[in-house]
């Protein structure tokens, strides 16, 4: 034969140049967290397959329950030191022991750090090696009213071994990172005339010899003008979003703070500045107090009540779907929005991976953690509940990655990548 | 049209003279054998060129425009050759290369016109140290400041809780921190029945930073650990989760000279999360320490001196982080004689990084809380105040509307107002450049001077009430504060910075010798060199008495144990920096062994290095370049020389020996130093011979049989004394001092031997004399209404 594949779209009939030149869509990935278990009986549909009820806790997600795989029997394996609160986060995402530390927790050994990174910084580690799928950030932290204090309950997202990765839970200083350059430049633009009339002012009175360094100045001052005034034209095709003034970090605020973050996420999508994010609602052991929904326990005392507590198992129930409205939130959202390259909205190109650190919170399980998709960026097959014998979660955390095109053999603790990511998802 | 050469020269602004008909024919045709014997390029061009163009390239009566270009020395000289003289015959080319070097030198190129042009006290932004100190300072200004305590060490509070709780912690001043407790409680008077399982500590104090650069803190330790510098709200460490094995946390920091930090470290000694203190009182104690260390800029990592650390924490400063492109220093001194883009974007971006820290940290940084109903009000008070600070003078009404008032409009947010006014008001040139605008002098401007003569940075409240109340005006009254002024730690800040780079050390790299030679030189060695020397300054330029002649002539020497092994002392190994007499021999800082190992090579010392550095520096002594570059011999080649005697054959021949002459004598006499600074007596087998001469700028033989003999004439010389006053004075103002009145410099220094050599004093005395130095012209062009 002797012709290169190089040659081939001049022989045959293959697509042309310029619909190869076309970008593979924007996969994306987002994990949202929240704390202390949830309660199994209002929230694991009774059905599995396609024709499944959801139940009280995922009710908001009904406008997407095709879009919607919910996954029960997926367990953390990942044993060692440290409490089940400890190992749900810091095992959660990293699927791999904690080091021996000082943090005691409630009981077990103390702990300190995961000892691996997170798969969503595997991830964004793969999107950055490519110029195809590289961007600015490569991944984004949010949180919702984090505790300010470090510790193994506070942190999910691990850059490496005993590399913690703090989320940003105000939402100003997310805003700063993603537009502050641009807000710099509006703020220099604003005085730049002004600055320019008194500077000739100080050079009227200068000896003609100095005033030519002072000369020498205003044309940089002039130069530097010119630059913002072409920076701006290059700017990302999205408005700055408008921040309300004055949202402080406090627990009545959450639904405030919570939404302002989903926004900012959405922007950030907008601009593509990032295709990888995680939003973590409080912390493991979290005690939000739900005082909007007329609760006034912290929600990690809650959790500890016993089952047959009915009026505990309401409140809880009741909380849970509140996070589950963020979760749908943010799907509307991405469903509103329409990707800028054609490839219909940001929900068809977006999976959301809500979690927890544990299965239930009275018991501290670690097995079922709740795992409830929505949207399709990973192809996988949604509208299903599915229900696994407990299998490892490490497994699933390969499918994500999988799922984003970094087909990875094993992740964590490789003990528990047994045969490869889940079975049947995509 | 014209040729394309001489378009070329009519380009550049100059077009020689082409018409001449002066010169008789006889002589045209006789010249060229007179020219091709002719020496230099002087004598050509005063024979055959200045009679047109005058004797200085100025011009004359037959061609009056000025000889001046930027056209390179080829292609004058081709243009001399194939043009000049007019008539038909020119210039020969040698000659015509001759004249050209000539006038390229002398007159013609940008260069030498600057050269030429009288010293004028000229515009100048401040230079890149005084921005960051202005900054950094104008920041600190918005809030009363306090002190930091007394020095010698931080405050540290035992506590018998594990989180600062628990009955009767006790307090005391804890020199440094390096503390091994093993499986025990603190020993520490007065803290008793202390479980060792769990007992907490805390260091609170201030630690200034002696230099200006990156700073790496270090704590090592087995528990929990938290350090915090320069911030309350962000650990710069954070060990206080302990995960897997590794005890020792760094962290890098960038820090101003002479600025002191608020730091804390917090140590607590169990387990962090919940309290299982029952569960480890059956367990044995597991062993505990704790160490804070850091790393100065190009020195070797040192638990901190406890002569850095103070007791009491000082509010948080701010840094600017910007990278800034290094000033001007070609003529010897930091100057803030030019612009450039990278500076403006450098100001650009470090006024927005001051404004944005500003406005993140209002309540911090100004004390007002930014949401409160009166918060603008109050914050354009401030930033009124600020800008009358940074501008070193009162507002006109108009300009406090353009810098501030107009920010602080209900339209715009707080968080925008503050941003805009600072930004604002660190981009005007009436901050970013010094004594502008000016018509006349008056207090504020001589405030504004003193400040930036003897600190670097802006004028303090005292200054600036002085200021305001016109009581800048006497000589009586400018000496009051700058005597004042000179006491205080950034004057000595900013002699410190002169005194390093007078002896040439304040941009050296890490000092390294020989491992085969000298096996107990290593890293640590130089590190403790430097701090030596750093000392050696601060107990003689720095005291009181602040004597130019001790800083020459004293022979404590401030060394420490792991020195002493080295230079003898007699200290034990583990002593801390203590003076001593070290030897008959030594004298003074030129016989400090950090700079007779910096001024050496790595085997062999360099009498070349060292006498350059007496000539130069110690002696104002202007030396040329050497003619070509030369590897030194190698002394394996010549193994029966000593060093001196290597050094005097290879500088032999006549190019060399002109400079030379006055190098080698005064470096040979500090021969009896070898490579790192030791007393010798002997090299390759032979004696060493330590004398020495230096001939005088007047002619007279001065003879030094060895080191202490050349420190006793560095210490009385007058040439030494005009030297140091001419260097301290372009330092400290950054102007040419020809621009104030010839005579300064000398005025000066006779001074300065009348004030028993106090180097404090000099400066207090070049700044008075600068700042009510009637010399500086009218800076405003009299315009038609200032005429009537």
């Amino acid at each position: 034969m002797g012709l290169s594949a190089a040659m081939l779209p001049f022989v045959t009939n293959l697509p042309s140049v310029s619909e190869l030149a076309l970008l593979p869509r924007k996969k994306r990935l987002v994990i949202i967290f929240s704390p202390d278990g949830i309660v199994p009986k209002t929230f694991w549909p009774d059905q599995v397959g396609t024709n499944f009820e959801l139940k009280e806790s995922l009710k908001p997600l009904e406008p997407f329950k095709n879009k919607t795989l919910i996954l029960n029997g997926v367990s953390d394996r990942v044993r060692g030191d440290g409490d089940n609160h400890m190992r749900g986060i810091g095992c959660l995402l990293t699927g791999i022991e904690l080091f021996p530390g000082n943090v005691q927790g409630g009981s077990d050994t103390p702990a300190g750090w995961a000892s691996g990174h997170s798969i969503d910084q595997e991830i964004k580690n793969h999107l950055q090696k490519s110029i195809v799928t590289r961007t600015r950030f490569g991944s984004l932290e949010f949180g919702v009213m984090v505790p300010e204090h470090a510790d193994t309950w506070t942190r999910m997202v691990y850059a490496g071994p005993n590399k913690p990765i703090a989320p940003i839970d105000d939402p100003y200083q997310m805003f700063g990172k993603l537009y502050g350059q641009m807000k710099d430049q509006e703020t220099l633009k604003s005085v730049l005339d002004d600055l320019q009339a008194d500077m000739a002012k100080v050079k009227s009175q200068l000896s003609a010899q100095d005033r030519l360094l002072l000369d020498e100045h205003a044309s940089l001052v002039r130069d530097m003008e010119k630059e913002i005034q072409a920076s701006r034209k290059k700017e990302v095709g999205h408005k700055v979003p408008d921040m309300p003034a004055g949202v402080r970090r406090d627990n009545d605020k959450m639904p405030e703070l919570s939404k302002l973050q989903i926004d900012l996420m959405v922007s950030s999508f907008v601009a593509d500045s990032t295709r990888v994010a995680t939003l973590q609602y409080t912390n493991s052991v979290g005690q939000a107090r739900m005082s909007w929904l007329g609760i006034k326990e912290g929600q990690h005392d809650l959790s500890h009540e016993p089952d047959s507590n009915k009026e505990a198992q309401e409140k809880l129930t009741k909380i849970n779907r509140w996070y589950c409205e963020q979760l749908a939130y943010l799907c509307k959202r991405l469903a509103e929005t329409p990707e800028t390259d054609g490839t219909g909205n940001m929900l068809d190109n977006t999976t959301v991976v809500w979690t927890n650190e544990l299965g239930q919170g009275n018991s501290h399980t670690l097995e079922n953690i709740p795992f409830v998709m929505v949207g399709n960026g990973l192809d996988f097959k949604m509208g299903r509940s599915v229900k696994f014998n407990s299998l490892p979660h490490n497994r699933l955390l390969m499918s994500l990655a999988h799922g984003m095109g970094h087909p990875i053999k094993r992740f964590g603790n490789g003990d528990f990548c047994g045969d490869g990511p889940l079975p049947g998802l995509a | 049209m014209a040729s394309p050469i001489y378009t070329l020269f009519g380009f550049a602004g100059i077009s020689l003279f082409l018409g001449m008909s002066v010169l008789a024919p006889g002589q045209a045709k006789t010249k060229p054998k007179a020219l091709a014997k002719a020496k230099t390029g002087a004598q050509v061009y005063q024979a055959k060129c200045a009679p047109c163009h005058g004797a200085n390239g100025q011009g004359g009566a037959a061609f009056p425009k000025p000889l001046t270009g930027t056209q390179s020395v080829g292609e004058l000289s081709k243009f001399i050759a194939q043009q000049m003289p007019p008539g038909p015959v020119k210039c020969a080319a040698p000659d015509a290369a001759k004249v050209a070097q000539y006038m390229y030198d002398t007159f013609y190129s940008p260069l030498a016109q600057e050269r030429n042009r009288p010293a004028r006290v000229s515009l100048s932004r401040l230079t890149v140290r005084q921005f960051k100190n202005s900054v950094t300072d104008l920041l600190s200004g918005m809030q009363p400041r306090w002190g930091v305590g007394t020095r010698g060490g931080l405050s540290a509070t035992y506590f018998r809780g594990r989180l600062w709780e628990g009955k009767y912690p006790i307090k005391r001043v804890d020199s440094g921190i390096r503390a091994q407790f093993g499986t025990e409680a603190p020993k520490v008077p007065g803290l008793d029945n202390v479980d060792p399982h769990k007992f907490s500590i805390r260091w609170v104090g201030s630690v200034v930073a002696p230099d200006t650069g990156d700073y790496e803190f270090i704590v090592r330790s087995d528990q929990a650990v938290r350090l915090y510098l320069n911030s309350q709200s962000k650990p710069l460490i954070d060990g206080w989760i302990r995960s897997s094995n590794d005890n020792e946390f760094r962290a890098s920091v960038p820090l101003t000279g002479g600025q002191a930090y608020p730091i804390v470290l917090e140590f607590s000694k169990s387990t962090v999360g919940v309290d299982d203190t029952e569960k480890r009182k059956k367990l044995k104690p597991a062993p505990a320490f704790v160490e804070l260390q850091w790393k100065r800029p190009k020195l070797a990592a040192e638990t901190i001196p406890s002569r850095f650390l103070f007791s009491q924490e000082v509010r948080e400063s701010y840094v600017v982080s910007t990278r800034f492109p290094a000033d001007d220093r070609s003529i010897g001194y930091e100057r803030g004689s030019s612009v450039s883009k990278a500076w403006d974007d450098a100001t650009t971006e470090a006024a927005l990084e001051a404004a944005g820290y500003v406005a993140s940290r209002c309540q911090l940084v100004t004390g007002v809380d930014p949401n409160a109903a009166d918060a603008k009000k109050k914050l354009a008070e401030i930033m009124l105040r600020t800008a009358e600070r940074a501008f070193r003078r009162p507002l006109t009404p108009e300009q406090k509307q353009l810098y501030v008032e107009k920010h602080f409009v209900d339209t715009v947010s707080t968080d925008s107002a503050i941003k805009r006014s600072l930004l604002m008001i660190l981009k005007s040139p009436r901050f970013l450049y010094r004594e502008i605008g000016e018509a006349q002098r008056d207090s504020y401007l001589v405030a504004s001077q003193l400040a930036y003569g003897l600190w670097d940075t802006l004028p303090d409240d005292e200054l600036l009430r002085a200021a305001a109340a016109g009581s800048l005006v006497t000589k009586e009254q400018v000496e009051y504060q700058a005597n004042r002024m000179v006491q205080d730690p950034k004057a000595w800040t900013k002699l410190r910075e002169f005194l390093l780079s007078w002896l040439k050390v304040d941009e050296i790299p890490d000092l390294v010798k020989s491992a085969k030679r000298y096996p107990e030189f290593d890293d640590a060695t130089a590190s403790d060199l430097r701090q030596s020397l750093e000392l050696m300054l601060q107990q003689t330029a720095g005291s009181e008495a602040s004597d130019y002649r001790q800083l020459m002539l004293t022979q404590q020497m401030p060394i420490n144990g792991r020195l002493s092994q080295i230079y003898g002392g007699g200290l034990p190994k583990d002593a801390d920096f203590q003076t001593v007499k070290l030897g008959a021999d030594r004298a003074g800082v030129l016989t400090h062994p950090y700079m007779l190992s910096r001024l050496a090579y790595l085997e062999t010392s360099s009498p070349i290095h060292r006498g350059v550095l007496v000539a130069r520096s110690i002696l104002g002594r202007t030396l040329q370049p050497p003619p070509a570059a030369f590897a030194p011999l190698a002394p394996s080649l010549h193994p029966s020389l000593t060093t001196r005697q290597r050094v005097a054959m290879q500088t032999q021949p006549d190019a060399c020996s002109s400079c030379h002459n006055m190098i080698n004598p005064l470096g040979f006499a500090l021969e009896r130093f070898d490579a790192i600074g030791k007393e010798r007596t002997q090299e390759n087998n032979k004696t060493i011979d330590t004398s020495g001469l230096y001939r005088t700028r007047g002619g007279a033989v001065v003879k030094f049989s060895g080191p202490v003999d050349l420190s006793n004439y560095l210490a009385t010389s007058d040439e030494a004394h005009a030297a140091f006053t001419e260097k301290l004075f372009h330092h400290m103002v950054k102007q040419p001092a020809l621009a104030y009145r010839p005579t300064l410099i000398s005025e000066l220094t006779a001074s300065f031997v009348k004030n028993q050599f106090s180097i404090k004093r000099l400066m207090a005395e070049t700044v008075v004399q600068t700042s009510l130095a009637p010399e500086r012209k009218p800076a405003v062009q009299p315009t038609k209404a200032a005429a009537k």
